[in-house]
């Protein structure tokens, strides 16, 4: 099928499944996540069409794409407004059991990562382990046919909504403090675990801090090897880190903004997009982010060509991130006041009642508040500069 | 992926950089600036030999047939070892316009000579406060029996002093100076009558000079193009010529981060090396990243320009103004991070700074192709 016919089959199939509430849950993301309950009827629908994984192989439920047509369809999502899918599941995990799971593991969890029947958590980050992930200190004792997990995760996002975690713990102290860790699967419904949320600056809860207390967690629930589970994190990492396609956020931030420099005015009665100072601050970001489109695409021809992208992928976490929130500064010096108003009724794709002020200004301020973590989550941008310096820089 | 190398073009890259790797080292280079000419017309003779001038070239006019990815894969060596030999001048420019526009006679006289290294053009189009605006031109082309009489002023003429023939632009018709109507280009040769050349050295070890033509007198032959019609006939060459320096830039700023990472892991203060600082590494890791993404949208372009893509003049302008602020950043902190070893002109990095700088003013400035690129719908 050529692109172009496969593009038109993704916009009728988009036309027909994603209903108005779908997108207008769509519309009012102001972070990497959207609203609960209308990404998991965007989920089953998708799961439906048989189209929930696409990048993972057919063997396991993928839809066999090109890689340029799994771009086709994560675009045409994005710019019909569908709803973000949480990668903690179908992006981070599912991948890593197709890796180093057992048989037993694979046939259990992959079918219903699909599915929607379990909701993955991330535990990775604890209090005192951030961008130094190694020094972990939550412990997993052997005691007889299980493990005993102590200690606590924070950040975990979605973890309200989770039913399942999987978690890096420490289950050794000799040697590096790499080698003595694992990587395990918990249910949250285990007797001694518990979740506190963490309200974020916007007013929402997206993230928690999950707690151990003697949780019991059967032996059999390890991903890998006993001790392995840095190499089985880094590898998500990395996943994590070339996963995403920046581009495709910065043209649905491009339409946005476009959409409110063209319905506002400056202080000269002119809309925004004919200001001199608006123009030149979008077009030095729009050049970057063509600039950027660009290396995506070779990220994306190294990956055809069978290799990896490397430390590319680096770079386009640290700048598709910065110019993410460029995109979000620019929009507050338009929207001005109007962006102070917080409605968060009117963010929830149920809401019927009025809203105040212009449309396209609702999710301004959330939006620009939320999107400091994202030079954080995943690697920090100090981090990811780290890497470039050690990995390509041989510094 | 959106860009293949083919066999050839991968050769090309591989045997530039060998070439000029064993050829031409900086101690050279530095010798070659230090004479008249401004650079090695040795050198100039075997980058001939070696067929890079002809590369561009149809294969009808003795060329090579290739295009604006083979003006980058050479372009970028260029940059990489600061080539003085004016190859943008020229083949990129006067040649390109020559073979697009030359008139028989003309192109028969000169074009196979550029080819072979025997002869040098200079592009005269620029005039006095008017530097973003090719399309600006007072100079005046009246038509005179069997020709023109051409009268005016040129600034800026790069490889003006070296240039067997400049090709000049000069009002033909429409009286409005600014009008991309009406233009006309003119091929002179350096001996006419009524053309005089103040000659002068770059701040990037390049000749250049002040045009001025008093009543010079051309036959018919010497229109380059269609009269009245110079600023279509030139729009595929300026970008060539962008792509060009864009290369250049990018060879400069990869031998800049180079030089800069090996020597902060050489350089030791407060007993170590300076490399193990963080502040510095990130720094580096900032310059590599400005580097990529600039080499990616390079290649978009080239690309693009090749395949006559419809955004082609959009990526041409957002290439130019990401290499004004790239090659700002790359240069300023290489010097930065060498200390005061990169202020003195003894040194490397000093030399790519200044070709840097050149570049970043040259074919319109940073904020000159952002304003381009925000008339293009974005």
């Amino acid at each position: 099928m050529t692109d172009n016919l496969f593009r038109e089959e993704v916009r009728a199939f988009l036309e027909r499944a994603l209903t108005p509430d779908i997108v207008r849950a769509g519309e009012l993301m102001t972070s990497v996540f959207a609203d609960y309950d209308a990404t998991m009827k965007w989920h089953r629908a998708l799961h439906s069409q048989g189209w929930i994984a696409p990048d993972w192989p057919a063997e396991y439920g993928g839809t066999g794409w090109t890689l340029n047509q799994r771009y086709i369809f994560q675009e045409e999502c994005k710019l019909a407004n569908a709803p973000s899918l949480p990668a903690m599941g179908l992006q981070m995990l599912g991948p890593m059991l197709m890796l180093h799971g057992t048989e037993q593991q694979k046939d259990y969890y992959l079918p219903r990562i699909l599915s929607g029947e379990d909701m993955w958590c991330q535990g990775y980050s604890e209090p005192g382990a951030g961008s130094d992930l190694a020094s972990l200190i939550t412990s997993a004792v052997r005691d007889g046919d299980d493990y005993l997990i102590n200690g606590s995760k924070i950040w975990t996002s979605y973890a309200q909504h989770s039913n399942k975690i999987f978690c890096l713990v420490r289950t050794s102290k000799e040697g590096r403090p790499q080698a003595g860790i694992s990587f395990i699967l918990v249910d949250m419904d285990s007797q001694g675990l518990q979740v506190e949320p963490i309200v974020g600056l916007d007013g929402t809860v997206e993230q928690c801090q999950v707690f151990f207390d003697n949780v019991r967690v059967p032996a059999s629930n390890l991903l890998g090897q006993e001790n392995q589970g840095w190499d089985v994190a880094k590898s998500l990492l990395e996943f994590e880190r070339g996963g995403h396609n920046f581009t495709i956020d910065h043209k649905k931030q491009m339409a946005k903004i476009n959409k409110q420099a063209n319905s506002q005015r400056d202080a000269d009665n002119q809309l925004w997009s004919q200001n001199p100072v608006f123009t030149a601050k979008l077009a030095d970001i729009a050049v970057d982010a063509l600039a950027l489109e660009y290396t995506e695409l070779r990220v994306k021809g190294a990956f055809e060509a069978g290799g990896n992208a490397g430390a590319l992928s680096s770079l386009t976490k640290v700048v598709g991130t910065e110019i993410g929130q460029r995109f979000n500064e620019l929009s507050l010096e338009v929207m001005g006041e109007h962006a102070l108003v917080k409605q968060l009724d009117a963010l929830q794709p149920s809401y019927q009642g009025d809203t105040i002020g212009p449309d396209c200004g609702l999710t301004t301020m959330a939006e620009y508040i939320n999107n400091r973590a994202s030079t954080i989550y995943g690697g920090s941008a100090e981090i990811q500069r780290d890497i470039i310096a050690k990995r390509v820089l041989r510094l | 992926m959106f860009i293949e190398y083919s066999e050839e073009q991968t050769m090309l890259h591989d045997s530039a950089d060998k070439y000029l790797r064993e050829n031409y080292s900086f101690e050279n280079r530095q010798a070659a600036l230090a004479r008249d000419a401004g650079f090695n017309a040795e050198q100039w003779q075997m980058f001939a030999d070696l067929g890079w001038l002809a590369m561009t070239f149809e294969e009808e006019a003795g060329g090579f047939g290739g295009g604006a990815l083979e003006t980058m894969i050479l372009c970028e060596q260029f940059g990489k070892y600061l080539v003085l030999e004016p190859y943008l001048e020229s083949v990129v420019l006067v040649g390109g316009l020559l073979e697009a526009g030359g008139q028989t006679a003309i192109k028969q006289q000169y074009l196979a000579g550029l080819m072979a290294g025997e002869l040098q053009g200079a592009l005269a189009y620029l005039e006095e406060g008017h530097m973003a605006n090719p399309q600006y031109v007072a100079a005046k082309a009246e038509v005179a029996a069997n020709g023109y009489l051409l009268n005016g002023h040129k600034a800026v003429v790069l490889n003006g002093p070296e240039a067997d023939l400049f090709l000049v632009t000069a009002r033909t018709g429409n009286d409005v100076l600014d009008s991309a109507a009406g233009i006309s280009l003119f091929a002179v040769p350096k001996n006419a009558p009524g053309l005089s050349c103040k000659n002068y050295k770059t701040y990037d070890g390049r000749s250049a000079c002040e045009l001025q033509l008093d009543n010079v007198a051309l036959d018919a032959q010497a229109l380059v193009g269609v009269a009245g019609e110079f600023s279509e006939l030139a729009e595929p060459i300026f970008s060539r010529a962008i792509v060009a320096v864009c290369a250049e830039a990018v060879g400069a700023m990869d031998a800049l981060l180079n030089a800069t990472v090996d020597y902060t892991k050489q350089r030791k203060q407060f007993g170590q090396s300076i490399s193990s600082f963080q502040v510095l590494r990130h720094r580096m890791a900032d310059m590599y990243m400005d580097i990529e993404l600039t080499r990616s949208l390079l290649m978009a372009t080239a690309w693009k320009l090749d395949n006559g893509s419809e955004d082609a003049q959009q990526c041409v302008a957002a290439l130019k103004a990401k290499v004004g602020k790239a090659g700002r950043y790359v240069s300023h902190n290489a010097i930065q991070l060498h200390g005061g070893i990169g202020t003195t002109d003894e040194f490397s990095v000093g030399h790519y700074f200044k070709r840097l700088a050149a570049i970043g003013v040259m074919f319109g400035s940073r904020d000159s192709h952002l304003s381009r690129y925000m008339q293009f719908e974005i």
